[in-house]
């Protein structure tokens, strides 16, 4: 594919806002369709970790591959779909900016770009904890964990590749600090604020045409009230918890209710210069914990 | 000296012991031999078509990150050069599976990526992409009584009445340590069927030996809303289409060209199979569930 971009990397860590913006995405191509359904949106991209694509692709059995060979072979495969795909594909991926064993950047092939969505690392540990059914505190530990990941299990196929998070900070700073890509940086929080002038900065970004009309429709459609009211009629494919629903508020700073002191403490004092960096003020200055 | 199986239908001579296969007695002219031997990095003239393999004509060149290159030809060999530090029981998981697979395509087998148990001299497949819990679910059949047909290659081949029968794989079930757990399989666990890899070979109490006619089709979805549990007979036309996705690589099978006679010989097979849509949890805890589920709709369907 030549002109714009063959595929946007649309990272992030979990929780924040890459569904958001996939939904809008979703809106964007329904146009007076809309609103588009939430349970319809994989066949829009996909996600980069996706087993069943990786085997497509390599026709090996991925359960029979080593994790870090599969980062390999990935990059080998991003670069045959960025040279092969024919229309533009924004693929969503909650993997960090790593290298492959061999030392090449796992994402890193002409013809991509990024979009790097980032939000609050305490309201992603109160997000997470929801989404994924456990203590704030696990959240905090896998905020915080330098080679944390997903989907690394040993001794079971998880569903999708595994995933390295390299923690909160690590994420950022691989994706924000890599200069293979051109990459352009959202704050969810900021999203949430303006989302159309947010979105139109992203869609500007990838080369991608919308008139303002067209956008502001995709962020109407892609309202939290309206994806809250279709979840609650026919649910959501990509909730993982049995209680909480998937789309809850949203909400910009519900931490400040939802963490203890010392769990805010937790999470600055491992996060501090990336908080400064992306704009997130600390609830004390250092000298004074 | 040659190692001798039966697998698929086909009779099988290879160079060395293949892990979780069943020995057979020697063929006289073996229908596929598997050898170790030299094999290129690229096949020359080729077209790369993949990151990792390459098509030639009727040659097939697998690249398997540290373990092996395999070059699969024309449906009757697999030849395979070992990566450094690889042992030639390494290649068997991939011989088995990958490679057996492709060499089945070759020969214009329609092949799903499934499992296969059977009762009665009946068998039903259980399809559903890799992670899905199509050797699990068997395994669980396997303690009810089922007898194993096959583990993940399942090839169909017309019958004398029409029916297509499923021939045996002539090898284990592969699970992972987590579903051996699960079924409290511990006792009849194998060995590592890869090395550094947490998936055992697993005897089932009993396996088929003959080709089984194939009464029906149960493809594994996961309930994620909107899907709710439950089992959905598919329509004649979306089975059809549902074939197609279940088959092992369906994006292969194009690539190598579908034949417009195979294409006709499913259709054909299919008109005798019914096929169901089984929408379940994924979760191993609510496995008994499953169980019940398909037993009592089976019994249903024999009715």
């Amino acid at each position: 594919m030549t002109g714009s971009a063959a595929i946007i990397w649309l990272a992030s860590f979990p929780k924040s806002g890459n569904t958001w913006f996939r939904i809008f995405l979703a809106n964007l191509a329904a146009g007076e369709n809309g609103p588009a359904d939430i349970n319809d949106l994989d066949e829009r991209g996909g996600i980069a970790s996706s087993r069943h694509e990786f085997e497509a692709a390599t026709q090996l059995d991925s359960g029979f591959v080593g994790h870090d060979d599969i980062d390999e072979l990935r990059r080998d495969v991003y670069h045959r779909i960025a040279a092969e795909v024919d229309h533009q594909r924004w693929i969503k991926t909650h993997d960090a900016y790593v290298m492959t064993p061999s030392g090449r950047p796992m994402f890193g092939v002409a013809g991509t770009r990024a979009v790097y969505l980032v939000r609050d690392p305490r309201d992603v540990a109160v997000s997470f904890a929801h989404h994924s059914s456990t203590t704030v505190d696990r959240a905090i530990e896998l905020l915080n964990r330098e080679d944390g990941a997903l989907c690394a299990s040993r001794t079971a196929l998880a569903p999708q590749l595994r995933q390295k998070l390299l923690g909160w900070s690590g994420h950022a700073a691989s994706w924000l600090d890599q200069s293979d890509l051109p990459a352009i940086l959202l704050r969810y929080e900021d999203m949430r604020a303006a989302p159309e002038a947010r979105f139109a900065a992203a869609l500007a970004f990838a080369g991608r045409d919308a008139t303002p009309d067209e956008i502001a429709r995709a962020v109407r459609h892609a309202d939290f009230s309206e994806l809250r009211r279709q979840e609650s009629e026919k649910g959501f494919a990509e909730r993982m918890s049995r209680t909480a629903p998937f789309f809850r508020s949203g909400q910009v700073g519900g931490w400040r209710a939802a963490l203890t002191a010392e769990q805010v403490a937790r999470i600055e004092e491992a996060h501090a210069p990336m908080m400064r960096r992306l704009g997130y003020e600390l609830s004390a200055p250092p000298h004074e914990r | 000296m040659a190692y001798s199986y039966r697998i698929s239908g086909l009779t099988v001579a290879c160079d060395f012991p293949l892990a979780g296969a069943v020995a057979t007695e020697p063929a006289v002219t073996p229908d596929v031999r598997v050898r170790l031997a030299d094999v290129p990095q690229t096949l020359e003239g080729g077209a790369a078509l993949g990151p990792n393999w390459d098509m030639f004509g009727e040659d097939f060149l697998l690249r398997a990150p540290r373990l092996a290159r395999f070059l699969i030809r024309g449906g009757r060999e697999i030849v395979i050069a070992l990566e450094d530090g690889a042992t030639a029981r390494d290649a068997s998981a991939y011989v088995l599976g990958t490679a057996f697979g492709i060499l089945l395509h070759q020969r214009g087998a329609l092949v799903l990526h499934g499992a296969a148990v059977a009762r009665g001299g009946e068998a039903i497949a259980i399809c559903g992409h890799s992670g899905a819990g199509k050797s699990t679910l068997a395994a669980a059949l396997c303690r009810r009584g089922w007898a194993l047909v096959t583990d993940d290659l399942c090839a169909l081949s017309p019958g004398d009445d029409g029916r297509p029968v499923i021939r045996p794989d002539g090898r284990q079930l592969k699970l992972w340590q987590e579903a051996v757990e699960a079924l409290d399989l511990g006792e009849q666990r194998g060995e590592a069927v890869l090395a550094r890899f947490e998936k055992y070979f697993v005897a089932p109490a009993e396996v088929a030996t003959e080709a089984t006619p194939l009464r029906a089709i149960y493809v594994l979805r996961e309930s994620r809303p909107p899907l709710t549990d439950g089992i959905e007979p598919l329509p004649l036309p979306d089975a059809m289409h549902m074939l197609d996705r279940e088959a092992y690589r369906p994006g292969l099978r194009l690539k190598m060209g579908v034949r417009p006679e195979l294409v006709a010989q499913s259709a054909g097979m299919l008109a005798h199979v019914r096929m169901f849509e089984l929408t379940r949890p994924r979760d191993l805890a609510r496995l008994p569930e499953t169980v019940e589920a398909l037993l009592a709709h089976w019994e249903l369907a024999a009715a």
